[in-house]
């Protein structure tokens, strides 16, 4: 007989002892297991010494090492077995086991903070009809400035506050998308209204990394084009997304703001723990857009806004400095359940 | 924008206290920054957004706030008393490219007296930060923070030849600023140079030599306008912005270039002395934007959802400034010819926002219905949740990474494209540049952070998207990617269960399509002859690839630190998402006993697993209910060197009956006989 097959006796009897022993719950069975496993004639551990013989001399002292394992394995499988059935008989208590003992670890991973808010946000919307939409981060100018009102000699479009790559399409350099409104172009010049979407996802800004600003965050966008759609609309949207998100009755107040593709354009601000809390940018989607992706501004108006997840993360989960959302710490990210 | 509440208390009386007031700017669009004390004045920090330069002097924020508080404003006046010869006389003015500066003027002040400002003065900029230098610096400084209009102020016996010449900066020009550092120019920049040298940078800061010196005596006040373009180039690329390139990036209102000048002479004339000479040098023409914009007289409810009566409308458009035309408009429509100051007015929208931001967005209620509509997850967020939660269950923790990485991490390579990676300027943090085609590195190189800090683990995966260099826009696939410590085995037993979990029969045998297959591959990052790709069969499709599974290579796992071995997988959920999980038609279990059976297959060392299971299946006829590998050994003096002694256990059952002994009998024998026949398998005894 080889080694190898040897060796796959040997474990499969430890694990046919190991069930065996366990299923034990009385002198009787216990017995049968004894005489079974550890029996003097004709027990299995008998019978694998025997095949023990037929192994070859060079790999014997290997084969007997198995062997002697396994046999002091058995030996305690039956002492214990043997303990357990006597505490059990001497008293129920005996028999009890520490409840406060630990269970078997079972090691589970854990869902990144920002993807668990990004999930709610997106739940919450979907609940107000709004649809997911997905589209590319390396962008043209045209979806990431020029539909959405942002003029070629406007700051915004500077170097400096762009990510612009080294290739082009025609001749302008593509550059890293700085919001996710992009989406929202590709959307509006694909569908029909009316359109009720949120997109979410990465977007890239120069800043210096400190504990409030990183370079790269993500952002979810809603927008919603209907006819008739009103302020009024906005207002309320957002007052049950902020409901549902903070829990309780919460309400919703607008700062005028200024950004190219909405008019009016307003922060918006929600009510949370006895405070106004600035939660992102919201507006009247500006007719010049509507036009740019050949929608009628007669016919259908619309409201867009946008949250910044690493912001609402953070607040709701008190970090202190975003830079932990992304330094991918287990010991930060296991805190989250 | 920093404001004093005692400098604005000169053209509008308020007398609501500083916390109301901050909160009513802050609410029509003036946002609140800080409050504090300066001396026996209030400095309030307010954040004026580009559109509203308007708001980038005491005056227009005035205007704001009579407005919101209804108190008239008070603009002071700017007479100042002419004598002595013409400024025409003193300087010529000439614009040499009118589209980096369309307008510029000139006045002439002899005989002035440059000293010490009085304390009011002082303490006004004080209040807004700005340190006090003499008496006519501090007048230009005082009248831009009063009207928004930037001035500056020359030493006329420095300007040589009595000219004054805006035009395009030379390539590699030099010029010393006020700030005594010299600056090397270029054409996209402005200058004003007298007739041999530049002696400002247009718009942004004067230069060192011809400024007001206690020596001064004769001073030339510039107002001009200058293009935005030109100024920011300049500011930014010199680093070296300043409030008046600040305002003239936001084009100031052009009514305010003569008023501002005139208001300057008029100040200087007071605190200086001196003789103001007549009339004032230009050159090129004033750039003003006349508009009218028409406004329907139920525009302003159709867009906020709220009713405001057209009395308040016109009340309110009228103390902005807006002038209302009765010509051409009628019942519904109403025309408004829009102030100087306001060029952000354009359109009809933007009167609908004058209204509601005075007004007030509170009254806009909240409480509006919109109708419900059915939504679906889409199958990419079906397959991202299903593949996380697989992995979540497995112990895996989801990481994010940066998308650009550094030039280390993306010469490591990526199995997806061999192109060299694209790069964005400037780098996100430093030295990342490049746009990633993997993300394996990335999630090392966090794998190896958690083993430096003694984490728990560092078992970690990603979703995200890498970005392939294409024809016209780059192929951006959303990658599943994980590191997880442990061999081959380990990681490709993740990935089947996620192909499990999306509906794909992962098991690599045959059987009805969606299915995956893996085949021996080679990558970058990826140890040789421990790595596979992953390849997806959809009916009525070629197979493609949708993965790779391997095992880090020893060079990559010394350089992260980590400790081996160390398996890695990518899936392209952007595949992967194409398969639909259709319902299929369920197999009842059966109700009679299985068979088992072992059996010992000896091979060749190259046949693979997968070749001897497809056999096993094929011949067992739709009775083999569980194939599992037990073991696989070599023996060179037993089996023969080359060859493989694989252990299989199998079992077999049938829908419909207790298999007999002979029928059993007869699916082994098939079963040798097939794996001899397809394999060159042997059975050992």
């Amino acid at each position: 007989m080889d080694l190898e097959s040897f060796v796959l006796e040997v474990t499969r009897l430890r694990d046919e002892a190991e069930a065996a022993f366990r299923d034990v719950r009385d002198a009787a069975s216990l017995e049968e297991a004894r005489i079974a496993f550890a029996g003097a004639k004709s027990g299995r551990l008998k019978a694998v010494q025997k095949l023990l013989g037929g192994v070859g001399s060079t790999d014997r002292p290997q084969a007997g090492r198995a062997f002697n394992e396994v046999k002091q394995a058995i030996s305690a499988l039956l002492e214990a077995a043997q303990d357990r059935l006597a505490a059990a008989t001497a008293s129920p208590e005996a028999a009890a086991i520490d409840v406060t003992l630990p269970g078997r670890p079972l090691r589970l991973g854990r869902l990144h903070p920002i993807t668990r808010t990004i999930r709610e946000v997106q739940g919450i919307m979907a609940r107000l009809g709004f649809e997911c939409v997905d589209g590319p981060e390396v962008e043209d100018q045209w979806h990431n400035f020029e539909a959405l009102a942002i003029p070629p000699e406007h700051p915004a479009r500077d170097p400096l506050d762009n990510f612009y790559l080294n290739v082009a399409r025609g001749a302008d350099p593509l550059l890293l998308r700085s919001q996710t409104s992009t989406v929202q172009i590709r959307v509006m010049e694909a569908t029909k209204p009316p359109l009720r979407i949120v997109s979410l996802g990465r977007v890239y800004r120069p800043d210096t990394a400190d504990a409030t600003h990183y370079p790269m965050f993500h952002q979810v966008e809603g927008l919603l084009v209907e006819k008739g759609t009103t302020m009024a609309h906005l207002k309320s949207v957002l007052r049950l997304f902020a409901s549902s998100f903070l829990g309780g009755d919460v309400h919703v107040r607008f700062r005028p703001s200024f950004f190219p593709f909405t008019e009016p354009s307003v922060e918006v601000d929600m009510e949370w723990g006895g405070r106004w809390i600035e939660m992102g940018g919201a507006g009247m989607v500006d007719p010049a857009v509507l036009e740019a992706v050949g929608y009628n501004p007669d016919e259908v108006s619309g409201f867009a806004f946008g949250l910044g997840v690493e912001r609402i993360a953070a607040r709701r989960y008190g970090v202190a400095d975003i830079r932990d959302f992304y330094r991918n710490d287990v010991r930060f990210l296991e805190q989250f359940g | 924008m920093i404001v004093s509440t005692n400098w604005l208390s000169e053209y509008v009386r308020v007398t609501a206290p500083v916390e109301q007031v901050v909160e009513r700017l802050a609410l029509s669009g003036l946002n609140h920054e800080s409050t504090s004390t300066v001396g026996d004045d209030t400095a309030i920090e307010i954040e004026v957004t580009s559109n509203r330069p308007d708001c980038l002097g005491h005056i227009g924020v005035a205007r704001e706030l009579s407005v919101l508080f209804q108190r008239p404003l008070l603009i002071p006046n700017a007479r100042p008393l002419e004598a002595g010869g013409q400024a025409g006389e003193s300087v010529a003015v000439e614009i040499a490219d009118r589209g980096m500066c369309p307008f510029y003027s000139a006045r002439v002040i002899r005989g002035v007296r440059v000293g010490k400002s009085p304390s009011w003065l002082v303490s006004r900029l004080a209040t807004v930060g700005i340190a006090s230098v003499n008496n006519i610096v501090d007048i230009t400084n005082y009248v831009m923070l009063e009207c928004g209009q930037p001035l500056h102020a020359f030493d006329l016996s420095r300007v040589r030849g009595q000219a004054i010449v805006v035009r395009p900066a030379e390539a590699g020009e030099a010029f010393e600023a006020i700030n005594h550092r010299t600056y090397e120019l270029d054409p996209r920049m402005c200058v004003i140079a007298d007739a041999e040298r530049p002696i400002a940078l247009a718009g942004v800061m004067g230069g060192a030599d011809s400024e007001i010196s206690d020596a001064t005596v004769d001073v030339l006040i510039e107002s001009g306008q200058f293009a935005p373009l030109a100024v920011r180039t300049a500011a930014r690329s010199l680093v070296l912005a300043s409030g008046s390139s600040f305002r003239f990036e936001r084009s100031p209102d052009p009514a305010a270039v003569d008023w501002a000048s005139r208001r300057a002479a008029m100040l200087i004339l007071d605190l200086a002395g001196g003789t103001l000479e007549h009339g004032v040098a230009t050159a090129g023409e004033l750039a003003t934007h006349p508009a009218t914009v028409a406004l329907a007289v139920d525009r302003v409810s159709e867009v906020l959802g709220v009713e405001i009566p057209w009395e308040q409308q016109q009340a309110t458009l009228t103390a902005l400034g807006f002038t209302e035309q009765t010509e051409g408009a009628d019942d519904e429509i109403s025309l408004w010819h829009v102030p100087s100051w306001r060029r952000d007015v354009t359109r009809e929208i933007d009167l609908v926002e004058e209204v509601g931001r005075i007004v007030g967005y509170d009254l806009i209620p909240e409480d509006a219905t919109i109708s419900a509509r059915p939504v679906a997850d889409t199958r990419r967020q079906d397959v991202t949740r299903l593949a996380s939660d697989v992995l979540i269950a497995a112990g895996c923790c989801e990481a994010m990474t940066r998308s650009v990485v550094d030039e280390v991490l993306d010469l490591f390579g990526s199995p997806w494209s061999d192109k060299p990676s694209l790069t964005i300027s400037p780098p996100l943090v430093r030295g990342a540049d490049r746009l990633r085609r993997t993300l394996l590195p990335s999630l090392l190189e966090a794998r190896g952070h958690n083993l430096a800090v003694a984490a728990p683990h560092g078992d970690l995966f990603e979703i995200a998207r890498g970005y392939l260099p294409g024809a016209e826009l780059p192929v951006e696939p959303h990658f599943l990617s994980a590191v997880v410590g442990g061999e081959f085995e380990v990681g490709k037993g993740l990935v089947e269960a996620v192909l499990q979990r999306l509906g794909i029969n992962a098991s690599g045998l045959t059987g009805p399509p969606p299915r995956a297959s893996y085949r021996p591959a080679n990558h970058p990052l990826l140890a040789t002859g421990r790595t596979a790709d992953v390849m997806l069969s959809i009916a009525g499709r070629a197979a493609t690839r949708v993965g790779v599974i391997g095992e880090i290579e020893s060079a990559l796992i010394a350089h992260f630190n980590l400790v081996g071995p160390v398996v890695a997988f990518e899936l392209r959920i952007d595949t992967l998402d194409t398969v639909e999980d259709t319902d299929r038609a369920v197999v009842r279990p059966s109700d009679f006993p299985p068979v088992e059976r072992d059996l010992n297959l000896i091979v060749d060392e190259d046949v693979s697993w997968s070749s001897l299971a497809s056999a096993i299946d094929e011949a067992c006829g739709g009775l083999l209910d569980r194939l599992s590998l037990t073991q696989v050994w070599r023996d060179d003096g037993r089996i023969g060197p080359g060859r493989k002694s694989v252990v299989v256990s199998l079992s077999l059952r049938s829908q419909d009956a207790t298999l007999s002994g002979d029928e059993v009998k007869e699916v082994i024998n098939t079963i040798i006989e097939t794996c001899t026949r397809r394999c060159g398998a042997a059975l050992r005894a």
